[in-house]
C-alpha cells in the first residue's frame, strides 16, 4: 500500500503543476518554514485558477525570496535587497492586468525596504505581498533582523538585543493597505485562505507569516537546533486578537497577535485610480 | 496607441527636450524624484505622458524610481528616469539590476555642481567616471551619450533609447545644468522622419530560447521577452545562467561578465558618435563637451581669428569613450587642452589615456557653477599653444 | 490511500514522525542521496487521511493519495 518513491518520477501534484522541477528540493534548511508557506501560496493559487501565465512571482533578497526564486513556472522578477515593493510597482503598473505574488522578508521589508513597504501600502498597490518573519537574517548567517525578540542573541547582537521588534502589520495597516493578517507557518489552511482572500482582495494585500528558522533563529536565539522548538517558540508566542483580548498587557508582553487585521477593499489604490486618471487626461 | 509626436518649433529647456525626446521614442513610463536641476523634466513627463496613455509616476525617492523603470521594462515598456549628481550615486545599484539582466531603459543624469550636494542650481561635470564605473562589481560596458544643446537633447534622447533595445542595456544621457536649464530653440521633425527603434522579440518558442545569451557574447538586437509574454522570465540581481538561474559557478560568473562588456566592446563601429570642427589643419585642439562645449566652439573662433590653427573635437558618445578618434586627433596636434567643470580632471583622463603620448593633454578645470567663458578658455590656448 | 515519500526531497527534519496525530510515520534505515534518513509510514493502517503530514512537510517529499476525499488539486473543498 506505500511505497517510497524515486525524485521526479512520482512529483507533489503542486510541484508537479506549477514549480520547475529541475528546481526542485529548493534550498531551504531542513525544517525551515519557507517550504510550508509556499505550499499554503500554491493552493491559494490553484484553488483560484491562477496561471503561470497570468501571475508573475516578484522578489526581494533573503532566504524567501532566494528560495522560491526561479522555481515558479512562470514569470519569477527577483529584485535587489529592499527594493521588491519599488520593482513590484513598475510591474503591476505596466502590467496591472497580472497577478503579482511578492515575497519579502525581515530586512528587505522591515529594514532596508522599508521605505519602499510603507509607500506600496499608502498607495495600496494591487498585488499580494507575503512576509516571512522569522526573526532574524537568515541568509547572511544570524544577524539581528527588525523583527527579532528583545533580549535576542544573534550574530551581531552577541550581548542581547536591546531594540524592540517592528509590527509590521500595524504599519501596514497605519500606511494603508487594504487587507493585512498575520499567520504562523503551521496555520496551514487558514493561511492558505487568507492567502486566497488577499489575492482577491483589491488594494495591497500584506500577509505577515511567522516561520521558524531552525538554523539561525534556533540555533543563536533559542540554543537549539531542533525546528520542533522553534515552532513550539513560535506558538507560546502567538495569540489570536479574540484571546488577546482577555489577557493583560504584561501577560502580552512579547507576543504576537494572529489573525486578519483590516480588510477594506472599498480603498482604491492606485492602479485602479490610474486607470481612471488617464481616461479623464489621455489626449489621443 | 499614438506616437506623442507634437511637430513644431518650441523654445524650451534642455529638460523639457529631453522629457519630449523620450515621448518620441516610445517611452511610456517614467519614476522620478524631484532633484534639481532636471525636476523640469519629471514636470513635463508629469503632464505629457498621461496625454500619450503613459505611466508617470513620482516615487519615494531614487532608488524606487530606477527600480520601478527598471521593471517596468521588464513589464514591457520603454522606460526612463532622470536625477542629477546626488540621486545618480543612489541609483548605482539599481543600476545594476539594468545591467545584470540586460534591461533596457534610459537613466539621464542633470550634472549639477559636487561632490556631493555641491550647488544645487548651477553646473558641473564631476560624473564622467560615475556614469561609466559607479556601479559596483565592474564587468560592464556603459553607454552614455552627451548633448551640448536643447536640440540635441532632444534628439540624442531619442538615439539613448535606440541604443538601449539594440543593446538590451540601461543607456545614459550624460549632461549638465548648462544644457538642462537652456533655454532655446527646439525643432521637433515629423514623426515620419524620425528613427524609433523597436523591442525585438523572440521568434523561437519558450523552451528554445534563452533569456541571456551567455555563449554568444557579442550579439546585439537580441529578443527581450517581457512578463506574460509566455516565455516564464527568471530576473535576478545575481549572478545566473542563460536561463536566470542563480549561479556560483566560475565559469558561470566569467560568461556573464563576458557578456555584459564584450556586447558592446565588439560593436565599437556602431558606438561612435563625435564632432569636430575646424580640426583639417588644427595643430591644437581643444576638447570639451555637455554645457561646455559652446563656449569651447567659441573661443576657438577667437584662436582662429587671431591665426591660430586650432580645432575643436567633442565625444558625443562619451562612453564607450572614443579611443580610435581621440588618437587620430593626438597624432594630428601637438597640444589637446580639455576643458572640463571639474578639477579632479575625469575628461582629460581619458583623453591623456588615449592620446598615447601622441600629443601633450593639458586641463582646464574648473570647480563648476559656471561653464568657462570663452575668454579663460581662449586664454589658456594662447598660453599654450606652440 | 496511498503514501509515497519522494526520497530526494526529504531532509530530514522530522516533521511528518513528530506531528502525525496518529504516529504513523517512523524513521527508517534508508538514506537518500543527501544522506539524510527518510521517514517511513510504517503505521499506515491508522492513518487517517487529515493531510497534516502533506502540510507539515516543508519540502513536498510526501504524497498523499486520498480515497475518501475528492483529489487535492481538482476540488475546492478539502484542502
Amino acid at each position: 500500500m506505500s511505497t517510497v518513491g524515486e525524485t521526479l518520477k512520482v512529483l507533489h501534484p503542486l510541484v508537479a503543476k506549477y514549480l520547475r522541477s529541475e528546481r526542485m528540493p529548493h534550498m531551504a534548511c531542513p525544517g525551515c518554514g519557507i517550504g510550508q508557506v509556499v505550499h499554503a501560496i500554491l493552493l491559494a493559487i490553484d484553488e483560484l485558477g491562477l496561471t503561470p501565465q497570468d501571475t508573475v512571482w516578484v522578489q526581494g533578497v533573503g532566504c524567501s525570496s532566494r528560495i522560491t526564486y526561479s522555481t515558479w513556472v512562470g514569470d519569477n522578477v527577483d529584485a535587489h535587497h529592499g527594493r521588491m515593493f519599488a520593482v513590484a510597482t513598475g510591474l503591476k503598473m505596466a502590467r496591472p492586468d497580472m497577478n503579482f505574488i511578492c515575497f519579502t522578508g525581515d530586512g528587505d521589508c522591515g529594514a532596508i525596504g522599508g521605505n519602499h513597504f510603507i509607500h506600496a501600502c499608502r498607495r495600496n498597490l494591487d498585488v499580494t505581498a507575503i512576509l516571512f518573519n522569522n526573526g532574524i537574517y537568515g541568509m547572511t548567517g544570524g544577524q539581528v533582523a527588525p523583527t527579532s525578540p528583545l533580549g535576542a542573541v544573534t550574530t551581531t547582537t552577541p550581548y542581547g538585543n536591546i531594540e524592540d521588534p517592528f509590527d509590521m502589520c500595524q504599519m501596514a495597516v497605519a500606511a494603508g493597505a487594504s487587507y493585512v493578517a498575520r499567520w504562523r507557518s503551521t496555520d496551514f489552511k487558514p493561511l492558505a485562505n487568507s492567502i486566497k482572500k488577499g489575492i482577491q482582495t483589491k488594494g495591497l494585500a500584506f500577509i505577515e507569516v511567522l516561520l521558524q528558522c531552525p538554523t539561525n533563529f534556533g540555533r543563536y536565539v533559542l540554543k537549539t537546533s531542533n525546528p520542533q522548538d522553534v515552532l513550539k517558540w513560535i506558538k507560546d508566542h502567538t495569540v489570536t486578537q479574540k484571546e488577546a483580548e482577555k489577557r493583560s498587557q504584561e501577560e502580552l508582553a512579547g507576543k504576537y497577535l494572529i489573525g486578519e487585521f483590516v480588510h477594506r477593499p472599498e480603498r482604491s489604490g492606485i492602479v485602479a485610480r490610474y486607470q481612471e486618471f488617464l481616461k479623464l487626461h489621455q489626449k489621443e | 496607441m499614438s506616437s506623442g509626436v507634437k511637430p513644431g518649433k518650441y523654445f524650451v529647456q534642455g529638460d523639457e527636450a529631453i522629457a519630449e525626446g523620450a515621448i518620441a521614442a516610445g517611452c511610456r513610463f517614467f519614476a522620478g524624484y524631484p532633484i534639481t536641476p532636471c525636476s523640469e523634466t519629471s514636470e513635463t513627463m508629469a503632464r505629457r505622458l498621461p496625454e500619450v496613455g503613459g505611466i508617470c509616476l513620482q516615487m519615494e525617492d531614487e532608488l524606487a524610481s530606477i527600480h520601478a523603470v527598471g521593471a517596468a521594462s521588464v513589464g514591457g515598456l520603454k522606460a526612463m528616469t532622470i536625477s542629477s549628481g546626488p540621486g545618480i550615486s543612489l541609483k548605482l545599484e539599481g543600476l545594476g539590476w539594468g545591467i545584470k539582466n540586460e534591461i533596457p531603459y534610459v537613466v539621464a543624469d542633470v550634472q549639477r555642481a559636487g561632490p556631493s550636494n555641491g550647488v544645487a542650481t548651477r553646473v558641473g561635470q564631476g560624473d564622467f567616471y560615475t556614469v561609466r564605473y559607479g556601479s559596483a562589481g565592474g564587468n560592464s560596458s556603459i553607454i552614455a551619450l552627451s548633448p551640448k544643446s536643447t536640440q540635441e537633447a532632444f534628439d540624442l534622447t531619442i538615439e539613448c533609447f535606440n541604443l538601449a533595445e539594440i543593446f538590451r542595456c540601461p543607456v545614459f544621457l550624460l549632461t549638465d545644468e548648462t544644457v538642462g536649464h537652456t533655454r532655446e530653440l527646439l525643432l521637433i521633425p515629423e514623426e515620419s522622419e524620425l528613427k524609433v527603434v523597436k523591442r525585438v522579440k523572440p521568434t523561437v518558442p519558450p523552451e528554445q530560447f534563452l533569456m541571456y545569451p551567455l555563449d554568444t557574447p557579442g550579439v546585439i538586437n537580441y529578443p527581450f521577452p517581457n512578463i506574460g509574454e509566455g516565455y516564464g522570465i527568471c530576473v535576478s540581481p545575481y549572478t545566473h545562467n542563460s536561463k536566470g538561474y542563480a549561479s556560483t559557478a566560475q565559469d558561470m560568473q566569467e560568461k556573464m561578465a563576458k557578456r555584459l562588456v564584450l556586447k558592446v566592446t565588439e560593436n565599437l563601429d556602431k558606438l561612435v558618435r563625435v564632432e569636430k570642427q575646424k580640426m583639417e589643419d588644427a595643430e591644437f585642439a581643444v576638447v570639451a563637451y555637455g554645457g561646455n562645449a559652446r563656449p569651447a566652439i567659441a573661443a576657438v573662433e577667437m584662436a582662429r581669428e587671431q591665426g591660430m590653427k586650432v580645432g575643436f573635437f567633442r565625444p558625443i558618445i562619451v562612453w564607450p569613450f572614443p579611443d580610435g578618434e581621440v588618437l587620430k586627433v593626438a597624432e594630428k596636434v601637438k597640444n589637446i587642452l580639455v576643458c572640463e567643470l571639474n578639477i579632479d580632471g575625469q575628461l582629460s583622463r581619458e583623453v591623456a589615456r588615449a592620446a598615447k603620448g601622441k600629443a601633450e593633454v593639458y586641463l582646464l578645470g574648473s570647480g563648476g557653477v559656471e561653464p568657462h567663458l570663452p575668454a579663460q578658455i581662449f586664454h589658456e590656448i594662447r598660453r599654450l599653444y606652440p | 490511500m496511498a503514501i509515497t515519500i519522494v526520497k530526494d526531497f526529504c531532509k530530514g527534519c522530522g516533521f511528518c514522525i513528530a506531528y502525525c496525530p496518529k504516529k504513523v510515520y517512523d524513521l527508517s534505515d534508508e538514506m537518500n542521496k543527501k544522506g539524510y534518513y527518510l521517514p517511513s509510514p510504517v503505521r499506515i493502517e491508522d492513518c487517517t487521511e487529515c493531510g497534516l503530514c502533506d502540510f507539515y512537510c516543508p519540502d513536498f517529499a510526501i504524497l498523499l493519495e486520498k480515497t475518501k476525499k475528492k483529489s487535492k488539486t481538482k476540488g475546492k473543498e478539502g484542502r
